[in-house]
């Protein structure tokens, strides 16, 4: 086979690969948004499956805000994930400086600690934390939420803080304290400005791990003006009957705001991901 | 002394938050496995020895919902792993809109588990499914399946969910590796007349290594830990056929507020873990766990 047959087959076989998973991708979401735009009639129709809606109509998404309280449950995640990623994301930037810039005793034992929370199921460590709470009266608060929270999203976004701080060299630093620069006004001046979309993404990261959390959420809430966004749409799940427009609706919502983030944010956010796990 | 010290001062408030609130409930958790602890009966929490492990023999259950954890581990990590890899190689090259592309495609990286689990749910209903739908347009079946009623094929559809939601991971994984690899070894190779296929085994896999092995092992403990796509799509059923080990604890520690028995299925699962971290770090000869 000649050089130029055998390029021509590579490219299709990678266009079909492509397009492939472009439509496995679009295909469910365009599924959930396009459900959530018809009528119920429309959706529990059994006989006539419609692939758009025949009336389009948005009782659903009005639906969610003036009978569901949607407006409460996005206060309260919003207030939730956003404060717990700002909380993460200094602390990450503490101990990540720390972990990349300093040689020190016990730093593997350290790292390797960080590691091994990775391992542990949330649930083991959500049912001693129940009672906890309890005793301290943080069940059913957004305090007791944003605290979990912080916690199991900190081990990761210090590692990946950890490999931001390494790419930057040190000599950079050390040139600014040469320059007269203290070590906060050499930190605060040059390095943090260079690694900002770096710190955005650990922020990203952070905010998303508290938004779409579902089960402590579920667990360490129980009223109504309380719920985040994922609690508040479970309610909606009965035994026997399940509010799938009204679901639909709540779904789009729910990720809208994570997908816009990763969708502007995406180089960073895959240079962060991979920043630890693939050594150049 | 001062010098000493700094490390651990910008440390501290990692470390503390950590200890307090990850290693304190732990130790509470493997306490709790060796008691009577009953939400519901508070004045008789007592110690009861292995009784909570016994408990898990006893059940009639407890092999199935075994079996279905690694079922679901091992079907969803290895058609991610496929998928996520087939996708990178598939982008590895530049083109035009490659950005957006990228944007899209993972995507579900970014969704929650929850809306996931939605999105799969009302596609495989019974009734009103998409999916029956299509299948019946295909010709493929010529009457309604109930996925989520049918043991068996309920736990298929977690897989399916599962696998969807993890393919970008793995993809940016993998992708990310092999764009490390510098061109100049495979432009020897092309010299040398080594083919596309022989390329990818001998240079492309050697030199991917590290990153597959540390995705693989990461994603392995994460899926086999996360819960949220069964308890959304099946709850376990029908009669705990699409069971898995953390979503069955979830059910015993707020279904049944048995917070012992939960807490001694959490200890169990930490085992498997723990082994088949160590098991996977020694086979694939990779010890250096604190590299990553």
């Amino acid at each position: 086979m000649s050089r130029k047959a055998k390029n021509a087959i590579g490219t299709t076989i990678r266009v079909i690969v492509l397009v492939f998973f472009f439509l496995l991708v679009v295909l469910p979401i365009y599924w959930i948004v396009i459900t959530s735009f018809k009528t119920s009639g429309e959706i529990l129709d059994v006989n006539n499956l419609t692939f758009f809606p025949k009336t389009f109509t948005w009782q659903n998404y009005t639906d969610l805000f003036e009978q569901f309280n949607y407006g409460v449950l996005l206060k309260n995640s919003l207030l939730v994930s956003i404060a717990s990623a700002l909380v993460v994301t200094v602390f990450s930037m503490l101990g990540g400086y720390s972990l990349a810039r300093y040689k020190f005793n016990g730093k593997q034992a350290v790292v390797l600690f960080f590691l091994i929370t990775q391992m542990i199921p949330g649930i083991l460590v959500i049912i001693p934390l129940y009672i906890i709470f309890s005793k301290m009266g943080l069940i059913n608060t957004h305090i007791g939420l944003f605290i979990y929270y912080v916690t199991v999203n900190l081990p990761f976004c210090v590692i990946t803080m950890r490999s931001f701080f390494e790419r930057i060299p040190i000599t950079l630093e050390e040139a600014a304290r040469v320059d007269g620069c203290t070590k906060m006004q050499s930190l605060f001046k040059i390095v943090f400005p260079i690694m900002f979309p770096g710190i955005v993404s650990v922020f990203v990261f952070g905010f998303i791990g508290a938004w779409n959390e579902l089960i402590a959420g579920s667990i360490f809430i129980s009223t109504p003006e309380m719920w985040t966004i994922p609690v508040g749409l479970k309610t909606l799940i009965g035994k026997y009957n399940v509010e799938w427009g009204l679901l639909m609706a709540g779904g789009v919502m729910a990720l809208l705001p994570t997908a816009l983030m990763f969708a502007a944010m995406q180089k960073f956010i895959v240079e962060g991901m991979t920043a630890g796990a693939v050594k150049e | 002394m001062k010098k000493k010290m700094e490390p651990w001062l910008f440390l501290l408030p990692v470390l503390v938050i950590l200890l307090l609130l990850f290693g304190y409930p732990l130790i509470n958790s493997f306490i709790m496995a060796f008691q009577n602890y009953k939400l519901t009966a508070p004045n008789d929490i007592h110690f009861n020895g292995l009784d909570n492990f016994a408990k898990l023999v006893g059940d009639p259950d407890g092999l199935m919902i075994l079996k279905n954890s690694f079922v679901y581990v091992i079907v969803s990590v290895l058609g991610q792993f496929l998928l996520g890899m087939t996708l990178a190689v598939a982008l590895k090259k530049q083109f035009k809109g490659r950005g957006i592309y990228q944007s899209i495609v993972f995507l579900p990286w970014a969704f929650s588990g929850f809306v996931v689990g939605l999105i799969f749910r009302w596609s495989f209903n019974g009734e009103y499914g998409v999916v029956n739908n299509l299948l019946e347009k295909f010709g493929l079946i010529d009457k309604n399946i109930a996925w989520l009623g049918t043991p068996g094929f309920s736990l298929a559809v977690v897989i399916i969910a599962m696998i969807w939601m993890g393919i970008p991971f793995f993809a940016i994984m993998i992708l990310a590796a092999l764009q490390s690899i510098p061109t100049d070894v495979y432009e020897a190779a092309d010299v040398d007349g080594c083919g596309t296929i022989r390329q990818f085994f001998q240079i492309t896999l050697p030199y991917i290594k590290p990153t597959l092995i540390t995705t693989v092992l990461l994603r392995t403990i994460w899926i086999f830990n996360s819960l949220d796509l069964v308890v959304i799509i099946t709850d376990g059923g029908p009669a705990n056929t699409s069971q898995t080990l953390p979503a069955y604890m979830y059910s015993k520690a707020f279904g049944s507020y048995d917070f012992g028995f939960a807490a001694a299925l959490g200890v169990i699962l930490m085992v498997i873990l723990g082994i088949y971290a160590m098991a996977f770090l020694k086979l694939t000869k990779y010890d250096k766990a604190g590299d990553f």
